[in-house]
């Protein structure tokens, strides 16, 4: 009864590699992948193409910070905003350090960032500790779904 | 000394209510009557009267004047009388005849009116010769005409006044803003001492005798031992008569005493006026009993009024040439401060014209970090806390003071260079001044041979004397400094508005460089962000698909072939980690330096257990001494103080066993903290580029490294407003050194 983990990433490759990472941590959930912020919305709000999918929310949603559209602080605020998906642990992913919106990530109630290390090993390590901590040491909130896994 | 004398010194301020214009009395060298002007009826006489006419002056008193001087002599003399003026002063009429007839003599009949009454005073004779009064006053006028100075002035007047007066001494002196005179101009005989640069306080002529000197210009004592003659009224119980403008009006016992005292027997003084004021007198004194005739003292009267002339216009020549030589100064001032742009270097290094500029004895330029002066002046502590006191009374502008310890009491200590203060206020946000001092007056009287000195006292002591005056008018003018004068409070205003207008100057341009370098910084910010996040995403994919290749493909690749994808994916990483430091070296840039206390020994001591794996083999002593307390950004010298330790574990690491020292000391306004290690050292040629971005004294495959390190110490450092510097030998070792401003609690 495992729910999905929800990754939103808009880089192909940072999605190879972070999708490499999270099959690597042998995690059991399904990762349910979007492109931008704004099919992520769709996913969580059941709406679009994802208008019919199953009830429940993920596990964690991994939100890359810069996306088109709708970037990963106004996923992060709508999702905060939400009554029922305001429990749902949020990982945001940046480029580094720098990122002058880390801080306002921090002030709308994100759970973890991970700056992605240029060092794959330390990114794999990385990935891993966020996924078996909120996937799979978590428990599961009621209405979650078995997990899928997809590839 | 006669201590149980308990006499009190004549209280020359209760002078100051003594009743000198109604005396009731008058001199004996003539006689005085009043008469009514409507009808000429005598109302008052000199008890004396009866010497002119034969008859008792009580005789007198309610008759016609005709009785005095016969029916002719009213006749002859009425209409001048009708034609007098009260308040303008007395008149010589005639010479006239008068006494018992055979015992006739000679009399100047002098008249003034006082509102309903004529004064008649019949002043006998002078039978002396004396000069002839027009050519000496004009005489007088072609000196003073040359007199350059206040002092050729005085001389050459008292020297005419003399010559045509013929006393032993004629003395010209001044008053002050406060009253005090001081003696300018003096000539005199062996008969009298010098009273030359002798100075008295206002107190020793009293108040009202300052008045009556006002309006009555001339007196005149012939015989300090004179009998006064009284006045005698028609009836009891009539009001005094008003005697100021009289010849003949007897002087006060205090006066009397005084003159004895400065064994001057006969006195005349004219006033000096200015501008309807009091301004100085002309002072004749002699030894001897000495009468003046009426013309000789309306002369006198002239000489001062020329004197005045010739002194006002002298005055303002000088105020003029005082003016131009202080705006010379001013603008030389000027210049170098717009050219240095500096105000303060620009003042200091001018200190003549500093000074001159407002005829200061020292000066001082003071503010929050700095405290410079030139001249005497006082302790910079004092100079410090004269400052603090200026700006918690809110002088922020100007300020001027000619006895400072009056308002600022710890100016107690230093009166005797900085009795007069004149400060201007160059910020309004702390205690920024521009200071001028001037000395205490007594210190900077001259006083050649000291004049007190010739003055015997009389026997059984003096109670009032020029030496007792003197010694008072020191006590009066202890803690004082000269006035400031107006044009040079003026001309330090306008320094002030010169300086805040190069301070504002600097401001602006200050404000200008803040506005570009926000600007940059902005600009700077999304760089490092663009550079941050597009350039370790294709660094990261790099890593991260080389890392994949090899996962994949290891078992059919070469030696050679592992190799070099190690070696893609190791200077990715390289890279990566490049961008990482440059990121935050950019950072320590812009960072806000928030200073607190730090304790430097802890610090140091928790980055020593971090820096060394438990397991490495390293042997290293390290000799870490109590380090002084500093303030400064917590992060940022944490960041520094790592840096060098790293590098001291780094570059000794081919030592068997490896010595690392920390050491801190305060040397004058700085803290220094020094890390030495016994490591490989460096050349000290490059000393210089030691601390560049980017420079590296070893090759990469020596000692690995970025080359940001140092760079990002002496940005941290200098952040803080400290110094970083080393020293090294090849081989031998290194020593890092940072300082840092000292606390100052």
């Amino acid at each position: 009864m495992l729910k999905p983990i929800l990754l939103a990433e808009d880089n192909p490759k940072d999605l190879e590699l972070t999708l490499v990472a999270l099959a690597k941590s042998n995690l059991a959930n399904e990762v349910v992948v979007v492109r931008d912020g704004e099919e992520a919305l769709d996913y969580l709000f059941r709406r679009g193409p994802y208008e019919n999918r199953e009830h429940g929310h993920p596990a964690v949603i991994l939100l890359d910070l810069k996306m088109p559209k709708v970037d990963g602080l106004q996923v992060l605020e709508q999702v905060r905003a939400d009554k029922e998906l305001r429990s749902v642990p949020v990982v945001m992913l940046t480029s580094s350090r720098e990122e002058p919106d880390l801080r306002k990530s921090y002030d709308m109630g994100v759970n973890a960032y991970v700056v992605k290390p240029v060092a794959f090993r330390e990114f794999i390590s990385a990935i891993q500790d966020l996924g078996v901590f909120w996937a799979v040491l978590n428990e599961p909130p009621v209405g979650s779904v078995k997990p899928v896994i997809k590839k | 000394m006669n201590s149980t004398d308990t006499t009190e010194p004549p209280d020359l301020m209760s002078c100051d209510r003594e009743p000198i214009h109604i005396p009731g009395r008058i001199q004996p060298q003539g006689v005085l009557l009043a008469v009514d002007f409507k009808d000429f009826t005598v109302r008052q006489a000199s008890e004396n009267l009866h010497t002119i006419t034969g008859s008792p002056t009580a005789d007198l008193l309610g008759g016609p004047l005709a009785g005095v001087i016969g029916e002719e002599g009213v006749r002859h003399l009425s209409g001048r009388l009708r034609r007098l003026v009260s308040g303008e002063r007395p008149e010589c009429l005639e010479t006239v005849r008068l006494g018992p007839s055979g015992q006739e003599k000679k009399y100047d009949l002098i008249a003034h009116r006082n509102n309903g009454k004529i004064i008649l005073e019949f002043e006998s004779i002078v039978t002396e010769e004396f000069p002839e009064t027009h050519s000496a006053l004009e005489s007088l006028l072609g000196q003073l005409e040359t007199a350059k100075t206040l002092a050729e002035l005085s001389n050459q007047t008292a020297a005419e006044a003399r010559r045509l007066t013929g006393f032993d001494r004629i003395l010209v002196y001044l008053f002050d803003e406060e009253g005090n005179g001081t003696v300018l101009g003096e000539d005199r005989n062996e008969n009298l001492p010098s009273y030359l640069g002798l100075r008295f306080p206002a107190s020793d002529i009293p108040r009202q005798a300052r008045e009556l000197y006002r309006v009555s210009h001339v007196r005149i004592i012939p015989d300090v031992d004179y009998q006064a003659v009284g006045v005698l009224a028609e009836r009891p119980f009539t009001e005094p008569l008003d005697l100021t403008h009289a010849i003949l009006r007897s002087v006060s016992p205090v006066h009397l005493e005084y003159m004895r005292n400065m064994r001057t027997i006969a006195s005349m003084s004219v006033s000096i006026l200015r501008d309807g004021q009091l301004w100085g007198l002309i002072s004749g004194h002699h030894a001897t009993p000495r009468r003046i005739p009426f013309t000789i003292r309306r002369s006198c009267d002239l000489f001062a009024k020329a004197f005045a002339l010739r002194l006002s216009a002298l005055e303002r020549t000088q105020e003029l040439e005082r003016r131009v030589e202080v705006r010379a100064l001013f603008s030389k001032l000027l210049a170098v401060m717009a050219g240095r742009g500096d105000y303060v270097r620009g003042l200091l290094e001018n200190a003549h014209e500093l000074l001159s500029f407002v005829d200061a004895g020292g000066a001082a330029v003071v503010s929050e970090s700095f405290c410079e002066v030139v001249g005497e002046t006082p302790t910079k502590e004092q100079i410090r806390e004269l400052a603090n006191w200026l700006f918690a009374g809110g002088h922020t502008e100007v300020f001027h003071s000619e006895s400072l310890a009056t308002v600022f009491p710890p100016a107690g200590e230093f009166g005797s260079t900085a009795s007069g203060l004149l400060a201007i206020g160059v910020s309004k946000l702390h205690a920024g001044y521009v200071m001028w001092f001037r000395p205490e007056v007594v210190r900077t009287v001259n006083w050649a041979g000291d004049p007190a000195k010739s003055m015997t006292p009389a026997p059984g002591g003096e109670r009032i004397s020029p030496r007792q005056s003197f010694e008072m008018w020191k006590e009066t003018v202890r803690g004082k400094s000269l006035s400031w004068r107006e044009a040079e409070v003026e001309a330090a205003i306008e320094l002030r508005n010169a300086i805040v207008g190069v301070v504002l100057r600097k401001a602006e341009e200050m404000a200008d460089l803040t506005a570009e370098l926000t600007r940059s910084n902005s600009e700077l910010e999304s760089f490092s962000y663009s550079v941050s996040h597009d350039l370790r995403a294709p660094l990261r994919h790099v890593v991260g698909y080389a890392e994949m290749l090899k996962d994949s493909v290891s078992d059919r690749l070469t030696e050679t072939d592992q190799r070099y994808i190690r070696t893609i994916i190791e200077s990715s990483e390289f890279a990566g980690m490049l961008v990482d430091k440059l990121l935050a070296f950019s950072r320590m840039g812009r960072m806000e330096v928030v200073r607190t206390k730090v304790d430097l020994n802890k610090l140091v001591e928790e980055i020593r257990r971090q820096l060394i794996a438990p397991d490495s083999e390293r042997r290293i002593t390290w000799k870490i001494e109590p380090l002084p307390p500093v303030r400064g950004d917590q992060t940022m010298l944490r960041m520094a103080m790592q840096n060098l330790m790293e590098n001291a574990v780094k570059y000794s690491r081919d030592r068997e066993e490896a010595i690392i020292e920390i050491t801190g000391h305060e040397e004058g306004k700085e803290t220094i903290i020094a890390v030495r290690d016994n490591g490989i050292g460096f050349d000290m040629r490059y000393v210089d580029k030691l601390f560049g971005i980017f420079q590296r004294l070893h090759r990469v495959e020596e000692y690995e490294g970025t080359g940001i390190g140092l760079a990002n110490v002496r940005r941290v450092i200098s952040r803080h407003g400290g110094r970083t510097w080393a020293e090294a030998i090849v081989g031998q070792g290194a020593v890092f050194y940072f300082s840092l401003p000292r606390t100052t609690t």
